[in-house]
């Protein structure tokens, strides 16, 4: 009950930003405003269920890292051109990168984790992030955010850790 | 713990597999939003205006055609012409019209990412003074990977060599004849994204710094740890 709750809510919030995010004039507030309503959503849970422990950060922020690096190595090693994002677009990028990792990789997952262990965490947050990409994305994207959201959750349950994510998150989110 | 990392490293290989389908691979569409006029456009377009033709008149100076560019007057697409491009058999002028096709044509094996359009001539090019064609494309869809022409929009399309890439969201090419193009890429093969880093670009320089930082960064780390232990 509480999963459903729960799931409905992070996909609804998703939905919401991308509909209205199509108004070029209300795109920064849309994302600023979704990305800090996907945080409020991870607020009831602790630090450690979310897997924000302080220990080995070091290792977790280079993690975070190296994940940056290898969801941008496909798009790296190809043709064409990157535009860069505008800064007032950055900063909400950020705050939705964060938002999206504290409501899939942590919250949900959490709650997923506790519903049916780790395979249920793993895959039922990663179909739900895909879920929640419907309505902003071709579907030609999608077999890649997928993908980017299984190991994302892979990272979580191998390493018990959510700074990698968001880092490496927040890395491919600023760079393409 | 061995499991683990071969989980997470098969999930990685997944994922470049999955993000290499799909230029430019996976993204969360904060670039800034490329307005595209679409004759066609997809469900996630939003609102849309129909896509513009462009009209040039081409002046014959001293015997050679002057250089110019024709352009729709929505910009997306631009072609420029040397000078001395056109074969002028002793016209003063020459007309170049680009219309967008009023329909979308799908050809098979080729999935076209922008519009279709048909650019003419009241001249024929010189072959030894190829036109520069640009093209200008949306990130709603994936990247194409080459421009593709055809003398009849039903007919057979071939893809044409790809230029240096310009700027962010157009792909170039160079065409010695007129008719109809688009931009796109095969679409019972992964866009070819042939593994080579053009200069200028920020994207491999920022993938090789992030590598960079975890190999120097990991170092110190892994003997830290292993000192911890002893």
């Amino acid at each position: 009950m509480r999963a459903g709750a729960l799931a409905a809510l992070v996909l609804l919030l998703e939905w919401s930003r991308a509909i209205v995010a199509q108004q070029p004039r209300l795109a920064v507030a849309a994302l600023l405003l979704g990305g800090a309503a996907l945080i409020a959503t991870a607020l009831p849970f602790s630090a450690e269920r979310l897997g924000l422990g302080t220990s080995k950060l070091a290792l977790r922020v280079l993690g975070g890292i190296a994940l940056g690096a290898v969801l941008l190595l496909p798009a790296a090693v190809r043709p064409g051109a990157v535009p860069l994002i505008p800064a007032g677009v950055a900063a909400a990028a950020v705050v939705v990168s964060i938002g999206e990792e504290l409501a899939f990789r942590g919250a949900l997952y959490a709650v997923l984790e506790d519903l049916g262990g780790a395979p249920l965490a793993i895959v039922g947050s990663t179909l739900l992030w895909t879920l929640a990409h419907v309505l902003s994305h071709p579907p030609e994207f999608l077999g890649a955010v997928a993908a980017a959201g299984l190991l994302l959750a892979l990272w979580r349950w191998a390493c018990k850790d959510l700074v990698g994510p968001i880092v490496g998150h927040v890395i491919a989110d600023l760079a393409l | 713990m061995k499991r683990r990392a071969a989980l997470l490293g098969l999930a990685a290989a997944a994922y470049a597999v999955a993000a290499w389908m799909v230029a430019p691979g996976f993204y969360d569409g904060f670039g800034p939003p490329q307005a595209y006029n679409w004759t066609c456009p997809p469900p996630q377009a939003g609102a849309n205006s129909k896509p513009s033709a462009g009209h040039l008149t081409v002046k014959v100076l001293g015997g050679e055609s002057d250089a110019n560019s024709a352009f729709t007057d929505d910009g997306q697409l631009v072609i420029g012409f040397l000078p001395g491009a056109f074969v002028i058999d002793g016209k003063s002028s020459i007309d170049v019209t680009i219309t967008p096709l009023s329909t979308c044509p799908k050809p098979s094996g080729i999935q076209f990412v922008t519009n279709v359009y048909q650019v003419a001539a009241s001249a024929q090019l010189d072959p030894q003074k190829a036109a520069n064609l640009v093209l200008r494309y949306s990130n709603l869809e994936p990247d194409p990977s080459a421009v593709y022409e055809a003398s009849d929009p039903n007919g057979d399309w071939k893809a044409l060599p790809r230029a240096v890439q310009g700027q962010p969201f157009t792909i170039e090419t160079r065409t010695t004849t007129f008719g109809y193009f688009a931009a796109g890429y095969p679409s019972s093969s992964p866009p070819p994204g042939a593994v080579t880093v053009s200069g200028g670009q920020l994207l491999p320089i920022i993938v090789a710094i992030l590598i960079v930082v975890v190999v120097l960064a990991g170092l110190p780390l892994a003997v830290m740890r292993r000192r911890g232990r002893g």
